[in-house]
């Protein structure tokens, strides 16, 4: 039989009561949007901005993009913060938005950072997206170490066509960046996490796992292994990307993202 | 004169029936989970929904058997409950002290309430009811499959007043999107058999997640195809579109 209802009109309205000074106002609240919290990677969040206009444009959703605390020039967590608390953060950020049925799409360090907060079995969350995700360790299938490669290197890792790569920004002064510097002091120096792989297996959320064929960083076979630990998972290569699909091909990443099932 | 017969969806398949003065919730579901949502608002929480003479529960799934929920909300667990070995099992695992097993042909009584389990198929064992009181007949087919002895249930057990039917034809998709509720068409085909007077969809404004939608579960949500199926299949069979909270008086 065909569906025939437009997705999500069968959503309940919430009914609130606001106060506003001496007044209270009870209201129902029509929602028919689906959130969604999208993490970038070590790219910084510039690598997804695109990416979630479109999503947003196209699904009529309601798209959610943190910088990373640390990244672009934001302040770093006082103390010492790994992935999982990262994870964390941005569950108590859902709850302090009051979301509901987020599905929360990362890519590469955004893809471990959705991991870990599946695992944290907040009812808030009832999906993840790993797209090109790091953190864990298959053997026979390490992740390219990236560090101290040229600009042109790392495009040649990252992108299906490396001609397609964006110039790099000249940047000043020697050194990591801001950024570079954040994402060392989440990921920890092996950019992995042993444990990962086996918690995952004890996961029992809807993943789509979703890898550019191309990606020279995490390979294809990393990804599969991805999906094998995850009970409830479906796995989606995407030809002619690398390791970053939301920039190389977005359209067949969004088609990816909201064809599966149908 | 007939004793009244009211029906209030509380959401899903847990329905408030009230027969004259008795009180009976079946499938009970007050919370939420990440791949379990009811999809439309909850009508009573455990707190409101005040004095309860009987559970009736078809099995032990947590969107039908949330006791959890009704312990966490001060539930009395005096209350009884009426179901399969394995709902009344887990009841008496949760504190519940009254419990009434039946299967598929098998009545328990309590007072003027009489519940007889009905047969059922769905991914575990479940039995579907005909709960009668003071003269009035309802049968409540949990989120069953069509099962063909479903048929019976007039012959065996007399008229309905009320049947309350799924209808999502929902299908699991890790399991080769095996169907395990009764779809739309076939719960008309159902209601024809049985004949009640009034008869009401439920069971279809669940969803398990913008993701989980896609990955665990395929579900019709569209009540409607059910209301047309039955207009061609039993046009004289009243049915309505009901949302939580309202309640449906049958004559």
């Amino acid at each position: 039989m065909k569906i025939t209802v437009p997705a999500g009109s069968l959503r309940p309205a919430r009914t609130t009561t606001v106060a506003l000074g001496d007044v209270e106002v009870t209201l129902d609240d029509h929602d028919r949007t689906r959130p969604f919290l999208v993490l970038h990677g070590g790219g910084g969040v510039a690598s997804v901005r695109g990416f979630a206009n479109l999503l947003a444009e196209r699904t009529h959703a309601r798209v959610i993009v943190p910088t990373h605390p640390g990244f672009g020039g934001t302040a770093r967590p006082a103390g010492p913060a790994t992935t999982r608390d990262l994870a964390a953060t941005y569950i108590a950020l859902l709850d302090r938005l009051e979301l509901a049925d987020v599905t929360v799409i990362g890519n590469s360090f955004g893809g471990w950072v959705a991991a870990e907060m599946a695992l944290l079995g907040s009812p808030r969350l009832s999906g993840a997206v790993i797209v090109d995700g790091i953190g864990i360790e298959v053997e026979g299938h390490q992740m390219t170490s990236v560090r101290g490669l040229a600009p042109a290197e790392l495009a040649k890792l990252s992108w299906h066509d490396p001609a397609k790569a964006p110039r790099p920004p000249a940047v000043g002064g020697s050194g990591p960046s801001p950024d570079l510097a954040a994402l060392a002091s989440y990921a920890g120096p092996a950019m992995s996490d042993p444990t990962l792989l086996e918690r995952l297996r004890g996961l029992d959320l809807p993943v789509h796992v979703i890898w550019g064929e191309s990606d020279g960083i995490v390979t294809p076979e990393y990804g599969k292994a991805y999906a094998a630990a995850i009970p409830m998972s479906v796995f989606t290569v995407l030809p002619g990307s690398g390791h970053l699909p939301q920039l190389e091909t977005p359209e067949e990443l969004l088609g990816a993202i909201t064809d599966l099932g149908n | 004169m007939k004793t009244s017969l009211t029906v209030t969806r509380i959401a899903h398949a847990c329905q408030l029936i009230e027969i004259g003065d008795l009180r009976i919730v079946t499938d009970p579901w007050f919370s939420e989970s990440a791949t379990y949502h009811q999809g439309e608002p909850l009508a009573y929480d455990v707190a409101s929904l005040g004095r309860v003479d009987a559970l009736v529960i078809s099995h032990e799934h947590y969107d039908h058997c949330n006791l959890d929920a009704l312990v966490a909300g001060g539930f009395d667990l005096a209350t009884p409950v009426f179901g399969p070995g394995t709902v009344t099992a887990l009841a008496a695992s949760k504190g519940f002290t009254r419990l009434h097993t039946i299967e598929a042909w098998e009545s328990a009584t309590l007072g003027e309430l009489t519940v007889t389990a009905t047969p059922g198929q769905h991914g575990v064992h479940e039995v579907t009811f005909v709960i009668k009181a003071h003269g009035r007949a309802v049968f409540f087919g949990g989120d069953s499959l069509r099962v063909p002895e479903l048929d019976e249930i007039p012959a065996r057990l007399g008229p309905l007043d009320l049947a309350i039917l799924p209808v999502n034809g929902l299908c699991i998709r890790p399991a080769g999107l095996a169907q395990v509720v009764m779809d739309a068409e076939q719960a008309a085909a159902l209601t024809a058999a049985l004949n009640p007077a009034v008869a009401l969809p439920h069971h279809y404004a669940f969803h398990s997640g913008q993701l989980g939608d896609r990955i665990i579960t395929r579900g019709d949500q569209d009540p409607r195809h059910y209301t047309d199926a039955l207009a061609r299949l039993a046009p004289h069979v009243t049915t309505r579109i009901v949302l939580p909270g309202t309640p449906v008086t049958v004559p």
